[in-house]
């Protein structure tokens, strides 16, 4: 932390409750996220001292700025009673490498120098985000004595397909545990786990990019944190930049569940089957916006990594599987599918590959992106016509698969 | 008896006394030969187990080294290959010197020659297997990107980028090696140019409707774009 900080930090000197959102040109919507905190402070928690730390990484569009003037001038408009609580905000930007984990990190270190109670940290770009979350992230922490409390969303169908298809169904199977979101950015969790979390040496690797959300989870599973999740409704967000790069972002976040397989792969090999576990929250269903898909072009995708990978994924993946996707790029459109069996292998495959180091470690996993758009697009073509309700079937069957041949894993592993 | 002396008896005396002065040079040899194998052998072990300790393999592994010998046929780990290339250095180097202890002109200068040019073979052959490797992982790298980027002739391109390094280590090898130094040198600026020229053609004529229809779907958005949030 830079002398600004401290400065800040020991003006405050101790506080509650701390609630981090990490930003990078988020001005657009980070004024009504730092409201819903506030509000969320001053109905849930109006007798506790809470800080709100905006960690950023160097945005240049105001995005401090607007932290710093946002707020609630009037409670009335919004709360029918309210104590008047004690809120501070501190804004800073991050030191490190740049990425959402730096900016946690700096979050956990303001948590720890504070000796706060519980924390939690939301995203900057949230638009659905209520006062409600506050609560639902913080409670289980300072009431039921919870460690961690991961996000459940009602998505859209096609939302989170990196979630639904390959870190969901994989952590679930190996650590047996059912977070339905482990990587959703929002998430709730105790003071020791914020320590816990400081201590681990992994802050220069992909953990402080896209790897820091399915690195928090996974610790906390694997080391016997209490667990929970917590209903929240809707995820809206702004859209992400069209160009950044999904290539980039599974290498981030695969080869971070890659590697936290190596890390506590004396925590997954005796799991059989999955847990669910506790869940707060109140269920309702929400109208969500429609997610614009090119089907056409995602095949195309899939066709050309099958056509030009093959050198690339032979020592990868089973003979037998690779000849299924190369008899797939000559089908047509009609009977384009990658059933959740096939889909199961490559990951599998994909995993031992990157654990026995078979390939570059960046090449390997960034070779994973076609068969992934294959996968997401054979996903949208099977529920083009499913109910939330089917989607979410569709999504437990293919977690039931993956638990299934978890075997196969464990043979290929050693 | 003297014509016989000096036909038969000096030359055979004459040989004899060469040999008495070359035999100790021979034997010498013959040990320093023995020794060198002997000396390879422990070279080779030692590096063998030195190279394993530091996991050699492994790094190759990680930065496609391996991966660039399986694909020229070479299967075995790089510790082993080192190391046999230490004793063979090892032995080599223990056979000059004794070839020089044998001290016979001719061999004498062949070896200088040999001595001045080694370094050139060993830095040639060196810049050689590198570039190798380094086209391999390079076009390998450029492929995936070219199919992550949806390029349809992503092959065409990871080949091209792996022709290219590779060929420009045979540059550097060659003008090391000091054969056709300029020649070399403006053949490759030739062919280089040449092709970078032809490409700009090609697509300054070619490609002008295609170069139109993607700046057009690329600033007027008319290719419908997924909205899907992967995370």
């Amino acid at each position: 932390m830079n002398r600004k900080v401290l400065e800040k930090v020991n003006e405050i000197s101790e506080a509650d409750i701390l609630v981090g959102i990490p930003s990078y040109n988020n001005a657009r919507t980070i004024g009504h996220v730092v409201r819903a905190v506030q509000a969320g402070f001053a109905k849930y928690f109006p007798d506790r001292k809470t800080v709100l730390v905006n960690s950023d990484g160097g945005s240049t569009d105001g995005t401090m700025e607007v932290v710093h003037s946002a707020g609630i001038d009037d409670f009335r408009s919004i709360l029918l009673s309210h104590k008047t609580s004690s809120f501070l905000k501190i804004a800073i930007p991050y030191h490190g490498i740049p990425g959402k984990g730096s900016a946690f990190r700096t979050i956990f270190q303001i948590a720890d120098a504070l000796k706060v109670k519980a924390c939690a940290v939301v995203d900057s770009d949230l638009r659905s985000i209520t006062p409600e979350w506050i609560e639902l992230l913080i409670k289980p922490v300072i009431v039921d004595n919870f460690d961690y409390v991961a996000p459940l969303y009602q998505r859209h169908k096609y939302d989170g397909t990196i979630t639904n298809s390959i870190v969901y169904p994989l952590t679930r199977a190996l650590y047996g545990r059912r977070v339905r979101q482990p990587i959703g950015g929002d998430f709730g969790f105790s003071a020791d786990l914020a320590r816990f979390y400081l201590t681990q040496n992994v802050w220069e690797t992909d953990v402080a990019r896209y790897g820091i959300d399915i690195w928090m989870t996974t610790s906390a599973i694997a080391n016997d944190f209490k667990v929970c999740q917590a209903y929240l409704g809707a995820k809206i967000h702004d859209p992400k930049d069209p160009g950044s790069d999904l290539s980039a972002m599974l290498y981030q976040v695969v080869g971070s569940t890659f590697d936290l397989m190596n890390t506590y792969a004396g925590a997954w090999k005796d799991v059989t089957g999955s847990q669910p576990v506790p869940t707060f929250g109140f269920h309702y269903d929400v109208g969500l916006e429609p997610v614009s898909v090119n089907l056409e072009r995602m095949i195309e995708r899939f066709c050309l990594g099958v056509r030009e990978l093959g050198s690339v994924w032979k020592d990868v993946l089973p003979t037998g599987l690779f000849e299924f996707f190369t008899d797939l790029i000559t089908s047509s459109q009609e009977d384009f599918a990658i059933p959740d069996g096939a889909w199961v292998e490559t990951v599998y495959s994909f995993a031992v590959a990157a654990h026995k180091k078979l390939l570059n470690r960046e090449h390997l996993l960034r070779s994973l992106t076609p068969l992934y758009i294959g996968r997401v697009a054979s996903f949208v073509k099977e529920t083009q016509e499913s109910s939330a309700a089917e989607v979410e079937e569709k999504i437990e069957s293919l977690c039931r698969v993956f638990e299934q041949n978890k075997d196969t894993l464990r043979c290929n592993w050693d | 008896m003297n014509i016989l002396d000096r036909i038969i008896i000096e030359p055979f005396e004459r040989l004899y006394e060469k040999l008495l002065l070359f035999l100790p040079n021979l034997l010498t040899s013959l040990l320093l030969v023995i020794v060198g194998i002997l000396l390879g052998i422990f070279v080779k072990w030692a590096f063998l187990r030195l190279l394993r300790a530091i996991n050699l393999d492994g790094l190759s592994q990680k930065f496609g080294i391996q991966e660039a010998f399986s694909r020229s046929g070479v299967r075995e780990p790089l510790s082993l290959i080192t190391s046999r290339v230490m004793k063979w250095l090892t032995i080599i180097t223990f056979v000059i010197v004794a070839m020089q202890n044998l001290s016979i002109p001719t061999v004498e200068h062949l070896i200088d020659k040999i001595f001045l040019y080694l370094p050139n073979i060993f830095i040639g052959a060196l810049v050689l297997i590198l570039g190798y490797i380094l086209s391999n992982f390079l076009g390998q790298a450029a492929l995936i990107a070219a199919v992550n980027a949806g390029i349809r002739s992503a092959g065409f391109i990871g080949k091209s980028v792996k022709f290219t390094v590779f060929l420009l280590s045979c540059t550097m090898a060659l003008e090391q090696l000091g054969i056709g130094k300029d020649t070399i040198i403006v053949t490759f600026s030739i062919v280089f140019g040449g092709i970078v020229f032809a490409f700009a053609i090609a697509f300054g004529l070619g490609g002008r409707d295609f170069a139109r229809d993607y700046l057009e779907r690329r600033l007027k958005g008319n290719e419908k774009r997924d909205e899907i949030n992967h995370l």
